[in-house]
């Protein structure tokens, strides 16, 4: 009962947010310098051919009537078509996505994979060796900007042993595993700083857990240090750093924009530089309303996930989203 | 127990003050003039050398200093993350503040519009903005500063919220001291602890942020220097001309490396191991 | 050292390149081997294709892919030289103001049809409606069953070079939306962001050609992201690479060709904006600035260069003895600026498309020589969306760097510069010159013409209409594993000479 009406206290925020968030979005690109009709229409236009576009776009409607016109669009899918591709906004987006998302997926899964084993390590005796070692470690690749680290990487493998060949990309309905090896470096590159965010975070859970009465209870009563560690101290842990990967998430979404143009994918952020430079404001606001949307609902999927698993996390978290 | 602490501070400190020196010294020389090389002048004749005596680091595509341009550089990095956590850390006051202080649904309104700001990857709002307000070292920064404003804002907030429990706090809402004053001469200084670290990390990644955004080619503009502008360019050379991208990403993974290490040595020494 | 290399490289190449236009010649003949037939090749390309209708295609990004699937009826070769196309012969009258083609017979459209007269007169009227440069054309009617008669509104000797316009069906409703032409390859796919794909002409009119059954232009980011796919080899052909780059690749698994593209990059000065309207400040800009170091750091020593509106490549028309006129000379730029009222030199903005390497590298050592006379340039970069409306249409700019192409034809080269003309940003005006230039088209005496255009490129470089820097030489790698390519001077990808390499 405590649950379902704290869901649907977190759901009407969710809306909220989600009504400014688009609010934001669009507002940024109505208020835009320069006038999207001429732009689209070069420099030979007449004034009649002008106003005939522009009527056509409904830029001479009032703008409280364009915006529930563009949500209306934003949420069923039908944003209009593209300037610049003259393609619907929504099918060029689904295009890029797999490249972006498989980026994000792999990324965070190499994230998982490769933070909790060190944050263990590290926990396990805070002040050791080997904590320092992969403190040190951590703070370093924290330190790494993604496109740097892509193009030493690129420099390395291409140039010098031939391996990896950069704009490489195949599509995952035609070669399932050639998709997943094309995003295995670029995954990699973006991946490395996060590690080092989730393995700080976690590895301060896992030292807080460690101090706290359960644990020196459960320790009395004969268990072993590594059934403590599984059993009790990872499962909360994870719970307190779920926020954190949520925000690695986001981050990784972002960087993923970036580290596209290094590895010259065909991915969102390509396009998003593309929608920039030709001004093709219907596809630049559908993609930075759709990327919001998707760390939106990852926030709120966090929260919730983390309240179901510990009922402590509600009180602490309120209004934070 | 807590002279080991104190310890691991100092080392943190050092390594960090260490590494942010680097990059200071080429700030300073650069302002100073002292170096032979004008970081923009071309020179025909001394295209892609590598680095030797009379070019430390070598020369560019354009037959220009590396080492030169590193120091314009770093004047950059400094100028714009210094600026940028300047109007965040504004911001950030404004609106966490009175949130934290006021609460109800002042703090839901300001919360709702600084979490709706936060769920834009940073990156894009930033590179939107400089893209649609055109690329320039001001747009830049007020980008950067209005990005980063909500993680200030969210520092503030619950800083603000643990404080007004606080005996003094509550007398001095009894007895109706202004607000704004309790505000600044109260909350403010209790909450350097939790400030400092997030304003030396915010420092460093602005840096970063300002270096990709340079990458794209929407951060500093030609012909001056910066940081990601220069790794965006030498990726042409990258074979021929190494010394191009390793001189510059060193530089810059240091001075963000020593950022890091600064603010690890701030979060110790007021707070200790516990987050 | 590099430069020398350099000029051996293209010198060598200009011998490869006559070669292999004599082998291609003997191959036309009787004796075809079917060995040569077949196979794909990939061009990278570094900008999305936008525009698949011939008549409407500005962007020259367009134009080298659609050079394959459409044809006028005369086209260009290598050379520069006009040959018969689909049409196989042209009358042009004394006063040149009609133009009677005769129409190829036997050539089939890319989808089965047969070219008809009607498709000439169909393609040349609307042609007319959207194409500026044949605006002049009054009208259009077949004569016999083969020829057509073109009659101009005003006599014309220098539009032959214009009739390369596409030839398309008349049936087909929208041209962008399904390219089909005559040419030696038909448009098969787009894929934005990814690819275009064209597939062999069976039935194309010269029955030899083309020998590959595909070929691929594949969109690439940028020039460093084709440049590391053509390594890998997942690229055969590369246009549009630097000298330096050019240099990187291993020489027994690339061939690198290089030459004159008829561009003109220019410094453009808005002659409408002070202190630009001055001409003794037009002159001082001129002797200030080192066009031999711009080209060595620009292009790596690979570019010709300029002291007027045209490139050298053009041939006869180009003016040799204006050559070496605005040698650097500091001392003379900074009397001319004293005399001008600025000792002391002046500010000023050099407004540059980012998206152009070469024009932001030109702006930033132009910066760098203007320094030299006092003169303080920033350096503003704009898209290119923004550049073509501000800067090029509205002429709001007070100086910018661009490469300015056109029809390998004199005429159209310097046509802009005529008072009031389209695409005159830099805003000149001169009544001689507008004089001169309205003689051109009714000359019909070839050495007479040249003689115009020889005083007009004097007009231009006496007024200091603007710096012209050089000519960027268009530098090409392509894969040892396909042979016949052929290096055009103007922006083409010509593949249908382009064959498999024989082992």
């Amino acid at each position: 009962m405590e649950q379902a009406k704290y869901i649907g206290k977190r759901l009407v925020e969710l809306f909220l947010t989600l009504l400014v968030v688009s609010f934001l979005t669009f507002a940024a690109f109505s208020i835009i310098p320069g006038d999207t009709a001429s732009v689209m229409l070069g420099p030979n236009a007449t004034a009649e051919q002008l106003s005939a576009l522009r009527s056509q776009l409904g830029l001479d409607l009032p703008m409280s009537v364009r915006y529930l016109e563009w949500l209306k669009g934003a949420f069923t899918g039908d944003l209009g078509n593209s300037y610049a591709y003259s393609q619907p906004v929504i099918s060029l987006i689904t295009d890029r996505l797999p490249v972006t998302i498989g980026m994000s997926i792999l990324s965070l899964l190499m994230v998982l994979l490769i933070s909790y084993p060190m944050a263990i390590l590290s926990g396990r005796r805070p002040g050791s060796l080997s904590d320092n070692t992969l403190s040190v470690f951590g703070h370093v690749l924290f330190a790494l900007p993604p496109f740097v680290l892509s193009m030493l990487i690129i420099t390395l493998a291409s140039a010098a042993f031939g391996i990896y060949s950069v704009g490489r990309y195949v599509k995952p309905s035609s070669d399932f595993f050639g998709y997943l090896g094309c995003l295995l470096l670029p995954s990699f590159c973006i991946a490395l700083p996060k590690i080092a965010m989730t393995f700080k975070f976690l590895r301060a859970s896992i030292i807080e857990e460690k101090a706290s009465d359960y644990v020196r209870t459960s320790k009395s009563h004969g268990l072993s240090d590594v059934s403590i560690m599984f059993r009790h101290i990872l499962p909360n842990s994870t719970v307190s750093t779920i926020t954190v990967i949520s925000l690695v998430l986001s981050d990784i979404l972002g960087g993923s924009l970036i580290v596209e143009q290094v590895f010259n994918l065909p991915g969102l952020g390509r396009l998003l530089l593309a929608a920039i430079s030709r001004r093709d404001f219907p596809l630049l606001s559908g993609m930075v309303f759709y990327l919001a949307l998707i760390t939106v609902l990852l926030y709120f999927a966090a929260d919730i996930v983390s309240a179901l698993i510990d009922p402590r996390m509600r009180n602490n978290r309120e209004g934070t989203l | 127990m807590r002279t080991s602490l104190q310890k691991k501070t100092r080392i943190y400190m050092a390594v960090g003050f260490s590494l942010l020196a680097v990059i200071l010294v080429a700030f300073v020389i650069s302002l100073t003039h002292l170096y032979v090389y004008d970081p923009n002048s071309t020179n025909a004749a001394a295209k892609l050398l590598p680095p030797s005596s009379d070019h430390l680091f070598g020369t560019d595509n354009l037959g220009r200093d590396v080492f030169a341009r590193c120091m314009e550089a770093s004047k950059y990095t400094l100028l714009v993350s210094f600026c940028g956590v300047f109007i965040a850390f504004v911001l950030g006051t404004l609106l966490g503040m009175p949130a934290g202080y006021f609460g109800g649904i002042t703090d839901k309104f300001i919360m709702l519009i600084s979490n709706s700001v936060m769920c834009f990857p940073g990156i894009l709002l930033a590179l939107v903005a400089v893209a649609v307000f055109g690329p320039s070292l001001f747009n830049v920064v007020w980008a950067l500063g209005l990005v980063f404003a909500p993680t200030f804002a969210r520092v503030y907030r619950t800083g603000v919220i643990g404080l007004s429990s606080k005996e003094y706090i509550l007398h001095a809402k009894v007895l109706k001291v202004n607000p704004m004053r309790i505000m600044l001469l109260h909350i403010f200084p209790n909450l350097v602890p939790q400030l400092l670290p997030a304003v030396v990390i915010g420092l460093a990644n602005m840096t970063l942020f300002e270096s990709g955004m340079s990458y794209l080619g929407l951060g500093v503009q030609p012909p001056h220097a910066s940081y990601g502008k220069m790794l965006a360019d030498a990726q042409s050379y990258m074979t021929m001309a190494p010394w191009l991208i390793v001189f510059p990403a060193l530089l810059l993974v240091i001075y963000v490396l020593g950022l890091y290490f600064l603010s690890e040595a701030a979060r110790l020494s007021f707070g200790g191991e516990r987050r | 050292m590099k430069n020398i290399s350099a000029k051996l490289i293209s010198g060598l190449l200009v011998l490869g390149l006559s070669v292999g236009l004599i082998s291609c010649a003997k191959k036309g003949g009787e004796n075809v081997d079917p060995s040569l037939y077949g196979g794909d090749a990939v061009v990278g390309i570094t900008q999305e294709p936008s525009v698949f209708d011939p008549h409407t295609v500005v962007a020259a990004g367009d134009k080298e892919i659609l050079f394959n699937v459409f044809e006028g009826l005369y086209k260009f070769d290598s050379e520069g030289k006009l040959n018969p196309c689909l049409a196989t012969d042209v009358e042009i009258s004394d006063d040149a103001s009609v133009y009677t083609f005769t129409i190829r017979e036997g050539v089939k459209f890319h989808n089965g049809n047969d070219m008809t007269i009607d498709d000439v007169i169909y393609s040349l009227n609307r042609a007319k409606e959207l194409v500026p440069d044949l605006a002049g054309i009054s009208e259009v009617k077949a004569l016999d069953d083969g020829r057509v008669e073109v009659t101009l509104s005003s006599p014309n000797s220098e539009l032959l070079s214009y009739f390369t316009v596409a030839i398309i069906p008349d049936e087909v409703e929208d041209i962008n939306a399904t390219p089909i032409g005559t040419g030696p390859f038909k448009f098969e796919s787009y894929d934005i962001g990814q690819s275009v794909v064209l597939t062999k002409n069976e039935d194309y009119w010269q029955e030899d050609l083309p020998y590959l059954d595909s070929v691929t232009f594949k969109i690439c980011a940028d020039m460093d992201a084709g440049f590391i796919e053509l390594q890998s080899g997942s690229i055969d052909i590369f246009p549009y690479l630097t000298m330096d780059k050019a240099n990187e690749l291993d020489t027994n698994e690339f061939t690198i060709q290089s030459k004159g593209s008829n561009m003109v990059q220019i410094f453009a000065l808005n002659n409408a904006v002070a202190p630009f309207d001055d001409i003794r400040v037009r002159e001082a800009i001129n002797y200030a600035i080192n066009r031999d170091d711009i080209i060595t750091l620009t292009m790596d020593g690979a570019g010709l260069p300029l002291t007027t509106a045209m490139s050298p490549v053009m041939g006869d028309a180009y003016d040799t003895s204006l050559d070496g006129t605005f040698d650097q000379d500091i001392e003379t730029a900074k009397n001319l600026l004293a005399e001008a009222g600025y000792p002391d030199g002046f500010d000023m903005t050099i407004t540059v498309p980012s998206n152009y390497i070469i024009h932001v590298n030109t702006a930033i050592a132009l910066a760098d020589q203007l320094s030299q006379v006092g003169i303080n340039a920033t350096i503003e970069q704009v898209d290119w969306a923004t550049w073509l409306d501000d800067t090029y249409t509205n002429t709001n700019y007070e100086s910018t760097v661009i490469a300015l192409t056109s029809n390998y034809a004199p005429y159209d080269v310097i046509a802009r510069y005529q008072t009031g003309a389209d695409g005159n940003f830099i805003n000149y005006s001169n009544p001689e010159f507008d004089e001169i230039i309205a003689q051109i088209p009714l000359t019909t005496d070839e050495g007479e013409k040249m003689e115009l255009y020889h005083d007009l490129l004097a007009i231009l470089t006496e007024d200091a209409a603007s710096c012209y820097l050089q000519d960027p030489y268009s530098t090409v790698a392509v894969s040892n594993r396909l042979e016949g390519y052929e290096l055009y001077p103007m922006y083409v990808q010509d593949m249908s000479t382009v064959h498999l390499a024989q082992q």
